[in-house]
C-alpha cells in the first residue's frame, strides 16, 4: 500500500476540512448581510468591523447554552442525530477537484481527497444518509412538531433526489463517466461553433439538466422556498424544535456545509469548475461557487415557501417528467450525434 | 492474517451486531437504525470486493430509499401502540432460534468443507480498468447479456408502482374523486387551494353608509433618525415640539 | 483462512440470512418482519459479491443489481400493504390479522 499518497490525502482532506468549517461560519454571515440588504436593513455590524467577528460570537453563544434533552425524548437517538447530520455534510467535498495536481518539494499532492470511480453516485449516497439526521432526530424528540417536520423532510428529501439523480443522468451521458475529474475534462476542452469558440462547459448543452439540479439541490438542503421541513410559522422549528445549544447549531451548520458542497458540485458539474479564462484555478471553482451561494440568499430573500401539495406536485409532474424527457432528448443526440458537441 | 481479512472482519462483525439489533430492539425505529448499520457495513465490504457501483447503488437504494420508507411508515402508524417482541409466544421464540442454530450449523460445515470451485472468469483486476472502471464494465455486461432481463425489471418496478398507487388510494368514493381532482391540477401558483370549499359571501355593508375612517385619525410620524422614532411613544400620548 | 477468499463472504451472508430468518419466525410486528426480509436478501447479495469476486466475474454483480431493483420493488408493494393494513385493522401485529384464516 502506497503510505505516501495515503498521508497526502490525509492531509489535503484536513485543510480542506478546516477550510469548509470556516467558510460555513462565514456564510451565516454572508447570509445575513445580504438578506439584511434585500430587506432595505443594515444586518449585523456591531461585533467588529462589517460585523465580521459576529459568526464568532454566535459560535461561543451556543456552545455557552444548556443543552436540554426532553423527558420523553429517546435518548441516545436524540443525542446521536445531529452529529450524524454533522458528520455527513463534510464529506460531499471530498471527491470535488480543486487544480491540477501539484508538485511540491518533490511531491506529487492531487488537489483533491479521492478520486473514485463513482464520484457523483457518492455525493447522492451521502445525501440519502444525511437524511436520517433530521428523520430520527425529528422521531426521536417526542414532539409532533418535530414528527411532522420529520415526516414532511422524508417525503420531501426522497422526491426530489430522484429529480437530482435524474438531472444529472444526461451529463453522465455526454461525459461517459461518473467520475467528476472525467467530467471536468471533458468541460475544459473547447467548443466550437461556427465563428464562437466557447468553452464546453455542460451549462450550454444541457441547460434543462441545470436547471432542474438547481431546483433539486435548493430542495435537497431544506432552503426557501422548500424549507417546508423546518416551516416557522407552521412547525415551530420542525425537526429540531426540541434541541437547543451546540447540537442545535450542529443542524443549523450541517444545513449550510450541505449548501455550500451542493455549490461546489453544481459548479463543478455544470460550470466548469476550476475552468475559466485567464488562468485556470480555484479561484474560478470560488467565484462560481459564490455565485450559487449568493442565489440562495436571493430565493429566500424573494420567493414565498411552498405549500406541501404543491411542492410534491411540483417534484413528481414537472420536474420528473422533464428529468426523463432531458435524458431521452440526450441520449437520441448522442446516439444521432447530432451537433456533434 | 493479511490486513484485507482484518477489515473484512471487523466490517462483518458490525454488520452482525447490526443485524442482531434488527431482531432484539423492541422499538420498530431501533430496528431499522440497527438494519441501517448492517447495510452501511455491507457496502463498505462490497467495496473490499471491487464492486463500487453496487457499494453505492446498496446505500443509495437500501439505506436511502427502502428503510426510509420502513421509518416513514413505522411513523405513520401509531407509534404508541406497536406490539412487543417479548411476550406471550416463547414456544415460537424457541423454536425460531433452536431452527437457526441448526441452519447456520449445517451450512457453515457445508461453507468450511466446500471443494467445488468454478473456473476463473476473464474479468481480472487489470481487464476492468482496461475498459474503464467497475460501473463501465459492468454497465457494458448488463446492457448486452441482460438486456431482456433489465426490461423485465423495469416493468416490474412499473408493476409495483402502479400496485403502490393503488393500495394507498382512499377507499372511500368521495375521497377517491377529491384526490382525482388534485392529482389532476397542477397548481403552482394560485393564492388559494383549488381544494378548498369557495369563500364564504361578503359581510353586508353597514346600514347608513357610515365607514369607518381609514388610519383612525393617527398622526403619521415621519423620523429623520432611528433614535428619533424611538423617543416617540408606542401608544398613548404624542408629544408635541 | 490467512487470506480472504469467497469462504468469509459465505460465512458472512450465512450468519446475516439467519439471523434475518430467526427475525421471520419470531417478531409479531409487520414491519420488523418487512425489515428483516431485507436482510436476508441483502445476505444473498453478499454471497453473490463473494463469488464474483473470486472468480473474476461480473455476473454475480449483475444478478445482485437485480435483486437490489426486486427488493426495491417488493419494499414498495409490501409498505403499501402495511399502509391498507393499518388503515383498515388499525394494527400491524401478525397475530391478530387472521381474517383470511378463519
Amino acid at each position: 500500500m502506497d503510505w505516501q499518497r495515503l498521508l497526502v490525502s490525509y492531509f489535503v482532506g484536513f485543510v480542506l476540512l478546516n477550510v469548509l468549517l470556516g467558510l460555513m461560519a462565514y456564510m451565516t454571515w454572508f447570509e445575513r448581510r445580504v438578506l439584511a440588504r434585500m430587506q432595505h436593513r443594515v444586518g449585523p455590524n456591531r461585533t467588529g468591523p462589517f460585523g465580521l467577528l459576529q459568526p464568532i460570537a454566535d459560535g461561543i453563544k451556543l456552545l455557552a447554552k444548556e443543552d436540554i434533552v426532553p423527558a420523553n425524548a429517546d435518548r441516545l437517538v436524540f443525542l446521536v442525530a445531529p452529529l450524524l447530520s454533522f458528520a455527513l455534510a463534510p464529506l460531499g467535498a471530498a471527491v470535488i477537484p480543486f487544480g491540477e495536481t501539484l508538485h511540491l518539494f518533490g511531491l506529487e499532492i492531487p488537489l483533491l481527497v479521492a478520486d473514485i470511480n463513482v464520484a457523483v453516485l457518492y455525493v447522492l449516497a451521502l445525501g440519502s444518509i444525511g437524511v436520517y439526521g433530521i428523520i430520527l432526530g425529528g422521531y426521536a424528540s417526542g414532539n409532533r412538531y418535530s414528527l411532522l417536520g420529520a415526516l414532511r423532510s422524508t417525503a420531501q428529501v426522497i422526491s426530489y433526489e430522484l429529480v437530482l439523480g435524474l438531472s444529472l443522468v444526461g451529463v453522465f451521458i455526454l461525459a461517459g463517466s461518473l467520475s467528476l475529474q472525467d467530467i471536468l475534462r471533458e468541460q475544459q476542452r473547447a467548443l466550437v461553433i461556427g465563428p464562437l469558440t466557447l468553452p464546453n462547459w455542460y451549462i450550454l448543452s444541457q441547460p434543462l439538466a441545470f436547471a432542474l439540479f438547481l431546483i433539486a439541490a435548493v430542495a435537497e438542503t431544506n432552503r426557501a422556498p422548500f424549507d417546508l421541513p423546518e416551516a416557522e410559522t407552521e412547525l415551530v422549528a420542525g425537526y429540531f424544535t426540541e434541541y437547543s445549544g451546540f447540537r442545535f447549531s450542529f443542524y443549523f451548520l450541517a444545513e449550510y456545509i450541505n449548501m455550500i458542497v451542493v455549490s461546489l458540485l453544481a459548479a463543478t458539474l455544470f460550470l466548469g469548475g476550476i475552468d475559466g479564462p485567464f488562468v485556470d484555478g480555484v479561484w474560478w471553482l470560488a467565484l462560481k461557487a459564490l455565485f450559487f451561494l449568493f442565489f440562495y440568499v436571493w430565493l429566500r430573500a424573494t420567493l414565498p415557501r411552498f405549500r406541501y401539495d404543491q411542492l410534491m406536485g411540483l417534484a413528481w409532474k414537472v420536474l420528473l417528467p422533464l428529468a426523463l424527457l432531458n435524458i431521452g432528448l440526450t441520449g437520441l443526440v448522442r446516439l444521432w450525434g447530432i451537433g456533434a458537441l | 492474517m493479511s490486513l484485507q481479512v482484518l477489515i473484512f472482519s471487523l466490517l462483518a462483525c458490525v454488520s452482525i451486531l447490526g443485524a442482531l439489533g434488527v431482531v432484539i430492539a423492541r422499538n420498530p425505529v431501533h430496528s431499522a437504525i440497527g438494519l441501517v448499520l448492517s447495510f452501511l457495513n455491507v457496502a463498505a465490504i462490497y467495496l473490499i470486493a471491487r464492486a463500487e457501483f453496487l457499494a453505492v447503488v446498496q446505500v443509495i437504494v437500501y439505506a436511502g430509499a427502502v428503510i426510509v420508507l420502513v421509518v416513514f411508515v413505522t411513523m405513520l402508524v401509531h407509534p404508541d401502540d406497536l406490539p412487543e417482541f417479548h411476550g406471550r409466544r416463547p414456544l415460537r421464540v424457541a423454536t425460531g432460534l433452536v431452527l437457526g442454530v441448526a441452519l447456520l450449523l449445517e451450512v457453515a460445515a457445508a461453507i468450511l468443507t466446500r471443494s467445488l470451485y468454478g473456473a476463473p472468469g476473464p474479468w481480472t483486476d487489470q481487464t476492468i480498468a482496461a475498459v474503464g472502471g467497475n460501473t463501465r464494465a459492468l454497465g457494458q455486461t448488463l446492457y448486452s447479456d441482460y438486456m431482456l432481463a433489465i426490461q423485465l425489471t423495469a416493468l416490474l418496478l412499473l408493476a409495483a408502482t402502479i400496485g403502490a398507487i393503488v393500495l394507498a388510494r382512499p377507499e372511500a368514493v368521495s375521497e377517491r374523486v377529491a384526490a382525482a381532482r388534485r392529482t389532476l391540477t397542477i397548481s403552482l401558483a394560485h393564492p388559494r387551494g383549488l381544494d378548498q370549499p369557495e369563500l364564504p359571501p361578503a359581510l353586508p355593508l353597514p346600514p347608513d353608509g357610515q365607514v369607518k375612517p381609514a388610519g383612525g385619525g393617527r398622526p403619521i410620524v415621519l423620523a429623520r433618525s432611528a433614535s428619533e422614532f424611538t423617543e416617540q411613544p408606542a401608544w398613548g400620548e404624542w408629544r408635541t415640539p | 483462512m490467512s487470506e480472504l477468499s469467497a469462504t468469509h463472504f459465505l460465512l458472512l451472508s450465512a450468519a446475516l440470512f439467519i439471523i434475518g430468518m430467526v427475525g421471520v419466525l419470531t417478531r409479531r410486528n409487520v414491519l420488523v418482519i418487512f425489515m428483516c426480509i431485507e436482510l436476508m436478501l441483502n445476505a444473498v447479495n453478499v454471497s453473490l459479491i463473494g463469488f464474483a469476486w473470486e472468480l473474476h466475474q461480473l455476473t454475480g454483480q449483475v444478478f445482485a443489481l437485480f435483486v437490489i431493483a426486486i427488493a426495491a420493488a417488493e419494499a414498495v408493494v409490501g409498505l403499501g400493504i402495511v399502509m391498507a393494513l393499518t388503515r383498515r385493522a388499525d394494527t400491524v401485529d401478525i397475530d391478530e390479522l387472521r381474517q383470511l384464516r378463519e
